[in-house]
């Protein structure tokens, strides 16, 4: 199988006065390709870290990090903004979608960003749109929507970038719960038609929704 | 990001936020509305200049009496008991010099004098025997020949004067206060005045003391209604008939010399035989041949006359000087005016610096999400940049139409606004650089934001 994701001994800390407080701790992790993961563990057990670093938003301290067969570690941070543009699919528990772009403007962003004309970028949406059931709501701003539909808008840009994994850090963290089933069905969804899923998150219920569960604790990761 | 996108998240951006764009560039509005006004009203004054100094000879030279050296005599005394103050000796006093050798000098000087007076005064005479015998000086046209005789470069010389008199006739429902120049048949040519209407004064109006005139365009416009209606008309000055030989077309205000437009145009002798007497302050003008050597000819005329006068001054200036004076004030009004405008400029700059900075903090957890999908640095500096740069066009456009509202109000106070395309380019220029030079370091922080934090921020 291919491997998306490689991480291999990666330790990372943070300076806390003069003190380096270890987060992570000689971690290492590998996702293959059509997985789907789920990396399970409480508050400040260094989950959130993980998942900066696999998103290509932080850097390590030692340790390699291959992303689709690209070695992060070795690359610069400008680079880094092309490979959380192509490679990474953000998905965030409080969806962070920009209020003042409607719907259809905020799926498109990552392909704009890209280069892609406004037209280009809206047909190739248009079919995920429909996949995710907001077709309807393209126009409205993201407060017009309920938390459920947020969610999907934001999953919706994620796939738009047809990245090689989806990054979701406690996607049902701000739902009630039928929304959140409904979040994770879609996930399931996704991931048979051959998406790369890492989900973050601290409740099992969840987790159990992933085909694989890791467990971090105190900045140490174990298969379950 | 290609530009038209980004252009089209900025304009939405924009739109979102209309009364913050408005309140964001007030500055700019302000800089550019001062700016045009700046542009505008310095133009006006150069164009105040140039129309005043229009119909002036650039070469012409003009010499009056300014009153005598002495500064204290009997004559003096005299002519005040005798009830004649007359303007001429007004300015001596107060030109006195304070020391008292010249006093002693001067004094000697009236003595011998006195009795010239008296013989004067005697022979009832005119024109030469009052040059010596008074201490005030009527320049004459002896003194041009003399001017022309010995200043070598004079192309042309006239002899004018001017008083006010009172004018009935026409369409003048009372009698009314009007300027009288009396000039020689020359002084058209020499001042560029064209004629609307009619003939000028000729030499033999002047030497039979005809009663003949020629009226400015605002005199004919008020006295009859029209140039057309005046041509061959009756003014009476003073009381007595003038036939209307023409009328000047409009030559605009000048600094220098007679206003040709308000003035009433008679022969030199006519005047001085009906209308002023003897006591006139005429102004002598000659024109030189070269422009370069108007200096020169300055001096010489000077020694020539305080041959004549030992004890007069005169003054002699030259149109350029004046021109150079008028539009050097000028320059330094609009300069002042373009200090205060810079000024303007830059607290509009820091206002637009301050809201964008706001701004920046404002949606750092935008700018959060945009770094997290890849957006690059360039892009969001070029996003603020471009927001900064579209406020302060679109400040510069209010400003531009506020200064054209402003601008009745400027003329009420008798400035001369003269609004100019280029005038507005160069303002919406300086307020769209000025906007976007200031909008760079808030924009350059924002993409300096990393990722992770800018996201976490709430």
């Amino acid at each position: 199988m291919e491997k998306i994701i490689e991480i291999k001994n990666v330790n990372k800390g943070y300076m806390l006065g003069e003190e380096n407080v270890p987060v992570l701790k000689d971690v290492n992790f590998t996702v293959e390709k059509g997985e789907f993961v789920a990396i399970l563990g409480p508050s400040g057990s260094g989950k959130t870290t993980l998942m900066n670093i696999i998103g290509c938003m932080d850097v390590l301290d030692s340790g390699e990090y291959y992303l689709n067969g690209r070695a992060i570690h070795d690359t610069k941070e400008k680079y880094l903004t092309e490979v959380r543009n192509k490679d990474i699919g953000f998905i965030f528990q409080n969806y962070q979608l920009i209020p003042t772009y409607n719907v259809m403007q905020n799926i498109m962003m990552p392909l704009l960003m890209r280069g892609m004309s406004h037209k280009e970028a809206r047909n190739q949406c248009m079919e995920i749109v429909k996949l995710l059931g907001i077709d309807h709501r393209l126009e409205h701003k993201p407060n017009e929507l309920s938390g459920g539909q947020k969610q999907r808008v934001s999953i919706a840009r994620a796939l738009a970038s047809e990245p090689a994994v989806l990054l979701a850090d406690e996607p049902t963290g701000a739902l009630d719960s039928s929304s959140g089933q409904e979040v994770l069905k879609l996930f399931k969804k996704l991931n048979e038609m051959g998406n790369t899923i890492v989900m973050i998150t601290h409740d099992l219920n969840v987790a159990q929704n992933a085909k694989r569960i890791v467990h971090i604790v105190d900045g140490v990761l174990s298969e379950a | 990001m290609r530009i038209t996108e980004l252009l089209r998240l900025v304009f939405i951006n924009l739109m979102q936020n209309k009364f913050k764009v408005i309140l964001t560039s007030v500055g700019i509005i302000v800089g550019s509305a001062t700016i045009m006004l700046v542009f505008a009203i310095g133009t006006g004054g150069q164009m105040e200049v140039a129309e005043q100094f229009k119909n002036l000879n650039a070469g012409a030279i003009d010499i009056t009496y300014e009153g005598s050296a002495s500064s204290f005599n009997m004559e003096d005394f005299a002519a005040m008991e005798g009830g004649i103050p007359d303007m001429g000796s007004m300015p001596d006093m107060s030109s006195m010099p304070g020391g008292g050798a010249s006093f002693g000098g001067s004094s000697e000087r009236g003595g011998s004098r006195g009795g010239g007076f008296s013989m004067g005064g005697f022979g009832g005479g005119r024109g030469n025997s009052s040059r010596d015998d008074r201490n005030k000086v009527v320049l004459t046209t002896e003194d041009i020949e003399e001017i022309e005789t010995f200043v070598p470069g004079i192309a042309d010389s006239t002899i004018s004067y001017t008083t006010t008199a009172s004018v009935e006739g026409g369409e003048l429902e009372e009698a009314g206060s009007y300027t009288i120049a009396g000039v020689k048949s020359n002084y058209r040519e020499m001042s560029n005045l064209t004629m609307a209407i009619g003939e000028f004064l000729t030499d033999e109006n002047d030497e039979n003391k005809e009663k003949y005139c020629v009226l400015g365009a605002t005199v004919a416009k008020e006295i009859f209604g029209s140039a057309y209606d005046a041509y061959d008309n009756i003014v009476y000055i003073d009381g007595r008939p003038y036939v209307v030989n023409g009328v000047l077309s409009e030559m605009g205000s000048v600094s220098s010399g007679i206003s040709p437009d308000t003035a009433i145009f008679i022969p030199y002798e006519t005047g001085i035989k009906y209308i002023t007497g003897s006591d006139i302050s005429p102004t002598v003008t000659v024109i030189a041949e070269n422009v370069d050597d108007v200096d020169t000819i300055m001096t010489n005329i000077e020694t020539v006359l305080a041959d004549s006068y030992s004890n007069a001054s005169f003054s002699i200036s030259d149109a350029g000087t004046k021109m150079e004076a008028a539009s050097k004030s000028n320059d330094t009004l609009q300069l002042l005016l373009i200090a205060m405008a810079a000024i303007v400029f830059i607290v509009g700059g820091i206002g637009i610096m301050n809201v964008l900075f706001v701004s920046v903090k404002e949606r750092t957890n935008e700018i959060g999400i945009l770094k997290a999908l890849g957006c690059k640095k360039r892009d969001i500096l070029m996003e603020f940049l471009f927001e900064a740069c579209f406020m302060s066009f679109i400040g510069s456009i209010l400003g531009v139409l506020i200064s054209l509202g402003i601008t009745p109000i400027i003329e009420s106070f008798g400035v001369r606004v003269e609004l100019s395309v280029s005038g507005a380019v160069l303002s919406l220029a300086f307020g769209v650089i000025t906007g976007t030079l200031f909008g760079f370091y808030p924009a350059f922080k924002a993409s300096r934001l990393i990722p992770v934090v800018a996201l976490n921020q709430e």
